[in-house]
C-alpha cells in the first residue's frame, strides 16, 4: 500500500513514538513488530510530524533514531501532533465544511434539504464530482451530533439539523488553554482548543519536570476516564511483557495515579479476580473495552481511599504492612534537608528526635518502592530499618557497591 | 472520539486556505506557506495536489470557493466538557475565565480522578486571593511588554526589591509552583511567585529590544546497568530532559543528559536515586559531587558504629 502521511488510528505509531523518544537506540530491526517497510513508513510519518526534534546516529548496530527534546524549552508539546494526524476520505472534508457552511446561517434543515444544497450550490462548481448520496450524508450528520457539532429536532416526521450553540466564549480562555494543555493530564484536547485561536498568543508558560510522553496515552486515559464516569468495569487488552505475549485483565478502574517525577502514570482499579487493588501502567495498556456497570462501585471506591495512606508508590494489598525507619544526621544549618523531607515524605511522618537528628518512618504496603528516595539522602543517613529485612540488605549492599563504584568515596574519605 | 479528522491539522489548514480564498488573494505560494504553518512538513504534498484538481470541493481551479462563510467549528461535546473539567482546577482563578456556554456540561473528570502521588506537598497557594493578583499582575505585564518592580523574600529570607522584564512563568509539575524567569537585569533571576510579596506593572519595554535570558547548559554521562528493570525506569524517568542513548556491550548502556547548569543538585539527586544502576563517568566535577555524598555517609556512618562501640 502507497505511503501516507495520516493514519487510520494510534495504535502502531504510539509504539514507534515510544522507541524513537524514550529509547533512542534500537535499529531499524529492533523497533515494532512489522516489516522493514512498516519501519519506514512510521520513520518518515514522525520526520513529516517532528523533523524539528528528530536525529539520527550510525553506529555499529545500524542506525538509530531518536527522538530529543528538553521539554522545558519548547512552549507546546509536538507529540500531541500525532492525534492531528487522522486519516479522512474525500467526503468527510468535502461534508465538514459544505455542511457547516450551509448550517452558518442558523435555520435547521432536513437531510434532503441538505442533500439538495450540496448538490445544487456546492458540488455544482466543480466538473465531475462524485455526487454525496444520502446515506453517507445520514451518517455524516449522526457522526457530527454525537460530537456535539450540530444539534436536531423534529419537524412533523422530519428530522431537522441546526449548527449547536456555542456559546463558550472562546477568547477568555486562551491563556488557560495554554496552560492546561501542557500540564493536564488529558491536555491534547486542550491542544485542539488552541488550534481554533487565530492569533496565538505570545508564549507566557514554560514547563519543568513535564513528561512529554504521556500525550501518546492520552486515548486510553479518555476510555479510562469515561469508565470512571460511568462506573463501569473495562477489559484491558495489554502490551506484551518481557515474558510472553499479549494479556487481559478485567478491572473495574478508580483512580488514575500520576507519577510527577518518574514519567509514569497508572490506573489503579479493583480486581474481583485478584480480590485486591490493583495497578496498570497507561503506556501498557493497548485498549480498553468498557463492560457493564460496577453495582459495588462506591465500596471499591472507599476501599481505595482506606488502603491510600498506606501506599507509598503504586504497589498495594499485601498480607502485612512493612514498616521502615530512617534516622537522619542533620546540621540545623541544613534546614533545605528538613523542608525536603517534610515535602516529600507523602503517607510517612518526620519528627525531630535530636537536635541534630530527624527520623522518618513508614507503614507501608511495599517498602521496596521507597528505595529510590531513601537513597537521595546516602550521605546523611545513620540508620535504616525495615521489618522486611530484605530492603534494609538491598539498601546497604547498593550502597556498598555504589561507593566502590567511585572508589570507595575516593580522596574525599 | 479523541482521534477525529475534525481536530486534524489537514482540517485546520484547508479552513485557514478557505477563509484567504474568500478574500480573494489567494495563491498556490500562499497555500504552500498555509500548509506549512498548519500541518505537517510533507503535508503540501497531499493537500496541495487535492485541493487543485477539485477532489476535495472546496476549492476550484481559480481558487474560488463555494464557501461562503469564514469556516468556523462549533467546539465539539469533547472540548467543551475539557473545559469545564479544567474550571474546577484548583488553579483556575489565576485565568480570568468565562463560565458562559458550559453551565449544564458535564465535566470530562475532576481533581479526585486523579493522584499525583509523588508530587511536592508544599505547592503555591493557587486559591489565596494576593497570590491570583499577583500572577495576574505578572501575566498582564508579559502580555502587555511592561517592566515590573518586585518585591521577594529570598532564600535567605531578605527582602529584595528588584525590576526586571518578566520573561516566562515556569510551571513545575512536581513542585506544584511557578517560578518568574526574569530578562533585563544584570543576570537572570528566577523568583518562585510563593516568595513575592508584592509587583508593581511599570512602564513599557521594547520588545525587539529584548535579549533572552542565557541558560548556562550542562551534560553528566553516565553508564546504565540494566539490572531490575533499571533501562526502563532510567529512561522514563529523565524523558523530560534532552538525552542521548548508545548501547554498550553486557547489557550496558551509555547516556549523556543535558540540563541547565543551575539544576546540578536536582540532577545529583535524581541520579542518587537509582543507585550502582548508574556510574558518572564525566565530567570530574559531578563525580567529585558524587564521591562527596559517599565521603559523608561513611562519615556519618564511622560516627554511629563509634558511638555503638
Amino acid at each position: 500500500m502507497a505511503y501516507r502521511e495520516l493514519i487510520k488510528n494510534m495504535s502502531r505509531i504510539r509504539v514507534y513514538m515510544r522507541e524513537f523518544f524514550v529509547y533512542g537506540f534500537k535499529s531499524r530491526d529492533e523497533v515494532g513488530t512489522k516489516s522493514p517497510r512498516s519501519y519506514d513508513n512510521e520513520k518518515r510519518r514522525l520526520e513529516s510530524w517532528l523533523g524539528d526534534f528528530m536525529s539520527f546516529r550510525q553506529d555499529a548496530g545500524g542506525k538509530a533514531v531518536f527522538l530529543s527534546v528538553d521539554s522545558r524549552h519548547i512552549p507546546r508539546n509536538p507529540l500531541y501532533r500525532a492525534w492531528k494526524a487522522a486519516s479522512f476520505t474525500k467526503n468527510d472534508i468535502n461534508l465538514h465544511f459544505i455542511l457547516l457552511d450551509i448550517l452558518a446561517d442558523g435555520k435547521p434543515r432536513s437531510l434532503m434539504e441538505l442533500l439538495a444544497t450540496i448538490d445544487e450550490k456546492y458540488l455544482s462548481s466543480f466538473d465531475c464530482p462524485d455526487p454525496i448520496d444520502e446515506s453517507t450524508l445520514r451518517k455524516k450528520l449522526k457522526e457530527y451530533t454525537d460530537a456535539g457539532l450540530l444539534t436536531t429536532g423534529k419537524s412533523g416526521k422530519q428530522y431537522l439539523y441546526s449548527l449547536a450553540a456555542d456559546t463558550v466564549d472562546l477568547d477568555s480562555w486562551q491563556n488557560a488553554a495554554e496552560f492546561f494543555s501542557e500540564c493536564n493530564p488529558l491536555g491534547v484536547v486542550g491542544s485542539f482548543i488552541l488550534d481554533k485561536y487565530r492569533a496565538p498568543k505570545p508564549t507566557v508558560f514554560s514547563f519543568k519536570h513535564r513528561y512529554l510522553l504521556f500525550a501518546l496515552d492520552n486515548g486510553i486515559l479518555l476510555d479510562l476516564l469515561a469508565a470512571i464516569r460511568a462506573r463501569q468495569k473495562v477489559a484491558l487488552e495489554l502490551a506484551a511483557g518481557r515474558h510472553g505475549g499479549r494479556r487481559q485483565a478485567v478491572i473495574v478502574p478508580l483512580k488514575i495515579y500520576i507519577s510527577a517525577q518518574g514519567g509514569r502514570q497508572y490506573i489503579a482499579a479493583y480486581s474481583a479476580w485478584k480480590k485486591k487493588i490493583v495497578f496498570f501502567r497507561l503506556d501498557a495498556i493497548v485498549k480498553v473495552k468498557p463492560l457493564e456497570t460496577e453495582a459495588e462501585y462506591e465500596a471499591l471506591q472507599e476501599t481505595l481511599k482506606t488502603e491510600q495512606p498506606r501506599i507509598w508508590g503504586v504497589a498495594c494489598g499485601q498480607c502485612r504492612l512493612e514498616h521502615l525507619e530512617m534516622i537522619l544526621a542533620i546540621d540545623p544549618k541544613d534546614i533545605h534537608i528538613i523542608r525536603r523531607l517534610e515535602r516529600e515524605k507523602r503517607c510517612g511522618e518526620v519528627t525531630q528526635t535530636s537536635e541534630n537528628e530527624w527520623t522518618f518512618t513508614a507503614d507501608v504496603y511495599d517498602a521496596w518502592e521507597l528505595m529510590p528516595w531513601l537513597r537521595t539522602f546516602i550521605g546523611r543517613i545513620s540508620s535504616l530499618t525495615c521489618s522486611n529485612k530484605k530492603v534494609e540488605q538491598q539498601f546497604w549492599t547498593d550502597y556498598a557497591a555504589f561507593a566502590a563504584m567511585y572508589g570507595g568515596g575516593g580522596n574525599a574519605v | 472520539m479523541l482521534f477525529s479528522e475534525v481536530y486534524s491539522a489537514y482540517f485546520n489548514a484547508v479552513a485557514a486556505v478557505i477563509t484567504e480564498a474568500l478574500d480573494g488573494k489567494l495563491s498556490v505560494n500562499r497555500i504552500n506557506e498555509i500548509i506549512r504553518e498548519r500541518a505537517f512538513s510533507e503535508s503540501v504534498l497531499s493537500i496541495l495536489p487535492a485541493l487543485k484538481n477539485g477532489e476535495w470541493a472546496v476549492l476550484d481551479k481559480n481558487f474560488q470557493t463555494p464557501i461562503k462563510n469564514i469556516p468556523k467549528m462549533p467546539l465539539t461535546t469533547l472540548q467543551k466538557r475539557w473545559l469545564k473539567a479544567v474550571s474546577l482546577d484548583p488553579r483556575i482563578g489565576l485565568f480570568s475565565v468565562s463560565m458562559s456556554g458550559l453551565d449544564e456540561i458535564e465535566p470530562l473528570f475532576t481533581p479526585g480522578d486523579f493522584v499525583f502521588f509523588d508530587r511536592y506537598t508544599d505547592g503555591d497557594p493557587f486559591t489565596d486571593d494576593e497570590y491570583i493578583a499577583r500572577f495576574k499582575t505578572i501575566l498582564a505585564a508579559m502580555q502587555g511588554k511592561r517592566r515590573l518592580h518586585i518585591k521577594y523574600r529570598n532564600r535567605r529570607n531578605r527582602l529584595m526589591h528588584v525590576r526586571i522584564i518578566p520573561y516566562r512563568l515556569e510551571y513545575s509539575a512536581k513542585d506544584d509552583r511557578f517560578r518568574l524567569e526574569t530578562a533585563g537585569g544584570r543576570y537572570t533571576v528566577y523568583i518562585n511567585l510563593k516568595q513575592i510579596e508584592s509587583c508593581e506593572l511599570l512602564e513599557e519595554y521594547d520588545a525587539e529590544k529584548l535579549i533572552a535570558p542565557k541558560r548556562r547548559a550542562a551534560a553528566v554521562r553516565f553508564t546504565l546497568k540494566n539490572e531490575r528493570n533499571a533501562l526502563d525506569r532510567v529512561m522514563l524517568h529523565f524523558s523530560d530532559c534532552r538525552k542521548e542513548t548508545r548501547r554498550l556491550d553486557n547489557g550496558m548502556y551509555d547516556v549523556t543528559l543535558w540540563y541547565e547548569a543551575r539544576d546540578e543538585r536536582e540532577i545529583l539527586i535524581r541520579i542518587l536515586a537509582f543507585g550502582p544502576m548508574l556510574r558518572v563517568t564525566a565530567p570530574d566535577s559531578f563525580i567529585s559531587l558524587i564521591k562527596n555524598r559517599i565521603s559523608m555517609q561513611q562519615t556519618v556512618s564511622r560516627k554511629m558504629a563509634d558511638s555503638e562501640n
